[in-house]
């Protein structure tokens, strides 16, 4: 009970301190880039903005809607994979590892090359069904194949039917020579982001979150292994369902908006989960929260790494998550159930 | 004494269809292309009778070069992955999925960053570049092959769950590093390794075949000398030992053998996977357990899958082509699969 109520306290802090630090983000985002920005001029463009100004324009236009991408997407990311890992009970379970991503780049590279000039609406509505394709084939495939859903085999399956279909994504795309248009939108384009798809793309993740705190609840007890759930009454199948939706409008919006982002929804849910303790209640609220931060932290980051020049974000959270991936494995290697 | 004999003769006789099927692949290719060939010019040119300039710049310059190098890779890669998944006991496993691909391919990045950037054109095709690719890919791939040991071994042995959790994490990271890396480069270059590092053989030719031969050629050698052990390394390891045989020292020469064949194949083809799985997946369908048969049964399993894989890859998509890489991933995945789905790993 009293370690119950200790993690109840760092819960509260970290969702009580959270908008100071996502609004620190978001001033150290806009301050810091190429061009450097005195913080007046931030405070001047948000409360007399002025067409003719430069730097305002840069403020209104690239920083802030970068920041903005930044911070939804990894609250996106991180609570899909929080949802991901408390479902299926394995503790590699993330969007990129899983499919998502690359099911949902497939479908792009699919609509890029039959219905070209497709407005951000249908974009953002296919990039979900391709996500919901890649999950589908990867636990598909998982749960047809005998001890399919374990960490190592859903693993393969999963880095296997990704390859697979970004495989035939980029064979189409070669064929009608559209690769470097495919290659532009999804490997990581989060320092060009469009304004509009932005705006557009908040209602969808805003409903993802939604979805996934609502059934927050019923995760936890998911999380606890099948039969645990059912003797407590609860009906799994419906929680499945609700959560691979909320996935879906998660990962598919945040692809559709950024491209892939891999490692994001698989270290974030578990250093939240480090910190907060097992409780789904918490950690998808929290995660969403501490994913958000440490992308436009990111972001932040991918613009020193090879000054002037942009580094594409994916990367920096490559070089980030997959030491963090090994030592997972290193000490969760020898488990069946994490 | 009897079955011993059918044994011999099934290896034998997988030996030569396959070669001659690879030579019916060859054929096609040779003949078929942008530029189609009658039987009778290909003949014509090869026996160099009524040379013909421009029949001999298709041939010598193109098609041949390439139909060898892609032998010469299967060849190369179905030996290491006999070798791979004789001594990690695991069927599912392969270099590309080890890692050791990917961390071959991220130190030719890296040596392509390093020597051709700044217009310094005079180490492209020269000597220098084609002696020292090859040992660069070697040295990315044993880098792959540390970590994977560091990451995996457990109470002194290979924990495989492990094994193939950090192969997924090692190639990750070292296609980000390589992303990274071709970033930085200039517009020619960035070309270059991207569509090479998709693996593919556009850019095949002589020299590229001397570089490679004399490596497939003592690898492969040395490993088909040694091939019988594999077959010890099937048992547990305390009971290899009773037989005298040194476990740790052989693994060793296996591995550096196998890392140094994928590394060659890699610094001349691009990262290529699903050959070193299936090549002896079939080879054991075909000839048994007895890695002594595998080993040489796979490596011309190999070459005919490398040979037709890039034949469709230059004629399924005519007049655009496609990387072979790409061709290998869309027939290998499915089989990998069913794979997956009948073992019990």
């Amino acid at each position: 009970m009293n370690k119950m109520n200790t993690k109840n306290w760092k819960v509260i802090l970290i969702l009580s301190t959270s908008p100071l630090f996502i609004v620190l983000a978001m001033v150290v985002s806009v301050l810091y880039g190429v061009k450097d920005i005195g913080i007046v001029t931030i405070w001047q463009a948000i409360t007399h903005f002025d067409a003719n100004n430069v730097d305002h324009n840069i403020i209104m236009t690239s920083r802030l809607s970068r920041v903005i991408a930044a911070l939804l997407v990894g609250a996106a990311l991180a609570v899909s994979g929080a949802l991901m890992q408390g479902v299926t009970r394995n503790y590699l379970a993330s969007p990129s590892i899983m499919g998502v991503n690359d099911g949902s780049a497939f479908v792009i590279t699919l609509a890029m090359v039959f219905y070209p000039g497709l407005s951000n609406v249908h974009m953002i509505l296919l990039s979900m069904v391709g996500s919901a394709i890649g999950a589908g084939l990867v636990f598909g495939f998982g749960s047809l194949v005998k001890n399919g859903l374990s960490p190592l085999r859903l693993a393969i399956i999963g880095t296997v039917i990704g390859t697979f279909l970004s495989s035939i994504a980029s064979a189409i795309a070669m064929f009608f020579q559209v690769s470097q248009n495919v290659s532009v939108w999804y490997s990581s384009k989060i320092h060009t982001v469009n304004p509009d798809m932005l705006i557009l793309s908040i209602p969808f993740i805003i409903v993802g979150l939604l979805l996934a705190v609502s059934i927050s609840k019923s995760v936890m007890v998911a999380s606890l292994g099948d039969e645990t759930a059912i003797s407590l009454g609860q009906r799994t199948k419906w929680v499945k369902i609700v959560s691979i939706l909320s996935v879906v409008c998660l990962t598919g919006t945040a692809v559709a908006l950024v491209g892939k982002i891999a490692f994001v929804g698989l270290i974030i849910p578990h250093i939240t989960r480090f910190i907060v303790g097992i409780d789904y209640r918490f950690i998808i609220p929290c995660s969403a929260v501490i994913g958000a931060v440490f992308l436009a932290f990111c972001d932040v980051l991918s613009r020193y790494i090879n000054f002037p020049f942009e580094t594409p974000i994916g990367v920096v959270t490559a070089f980030i998550g997959i030491p963090f991936f090994l030592y997972l494995i290193r000490v969760k290697g020898g488990e069946q159930r994490g | 004494m009897d079955r011993g004999k059918i044994q011999f003769s099934r290896y034998i006789l997988t030996l030569l269809a396959f070669i001659l099927l690879t030579l019916v692949a060859g054929y096609f290719h040779l003949t078929n292309g942008a530029f189609d060939m009658s039987v009778m010019d290909v003949i014509k040119t090869l026996l160099r009778i009524d040379p013909n300039p421009k029949f001999d710049l298709v041939i010598f310059q193109f098609r041949l070069p390439r139909i060898i190098i892609a032998s010469l890779v299967g060849i190369g890669l179905g030996m290491a992955g006999t070798v791979i998944q004789g001594i990690t006991r695991n069927g599912l496993a392969d270099p590309g999925i080890l890692g050791i691909n990917a961390g071959a391919g991220d130190a030719i990045v890296a040596f392509m960053f390093f020597f051709q950037m700044s217009g310094v054109t005079f180490f492209k095709e020269s000597w220098f570049s084609i002696l020292a690719m090859p040992l660069f890919g070697f040295v990315g791939g044993l880098a792959a092959v540390v970590v994977i040991f560091i990451f995996s071994w457990r109470n002194g042995a290979l924990d495989m769950q492990r094994l193939i959790l950090t192969g997924i994490a090692i190639s990750s990271g070292f296609g980000a590093l390589s992303l990274y890396l071709s970033l930085k480069m200039n517009a020619s270059d960035y070309e270059m390794a991207a569509v090479w590092s998709v693996g593919s053989i556009y850019s095949a030719n002589w020299t590229y075949i001397i570089m490679i031969t004399p490596w497939v050629l003592i690898l492969g050698f040395v490993m088909y000398r040694k091939s019988y052990l594999l077959n010890y390394f099937q048992l547990e390891d305390s009971s290899t030992k009773s037989l005298g045989i040194s476990v740790e020292k052989e693994k060793l020469i296996f591995l550096l053998c196998s890392v140094g064949i994928v590394s060659v194949c890699v610094s001349v083809s691009g990262s290529i996977g699903f050959i070193g799985l299936m090549a002896p997946h079939i080879a054991r369908r075909l000839v048994g357990i007895n890695h002594r048969y595998i080993m040489l049964s796979s490596a011309v399993v190999g070459m005919f899958l490398l040979v037709i894989s890039d034949y469709f890859a230059k004629t399924l998509f005519q007049p655009a082509e496609l990387p072979v890489g790409i061709v290998v991933s869309i027939i290998g995945i499915p089989y990998f699969l069913y794979l997956l789905a009948k073992s019990r790993v």
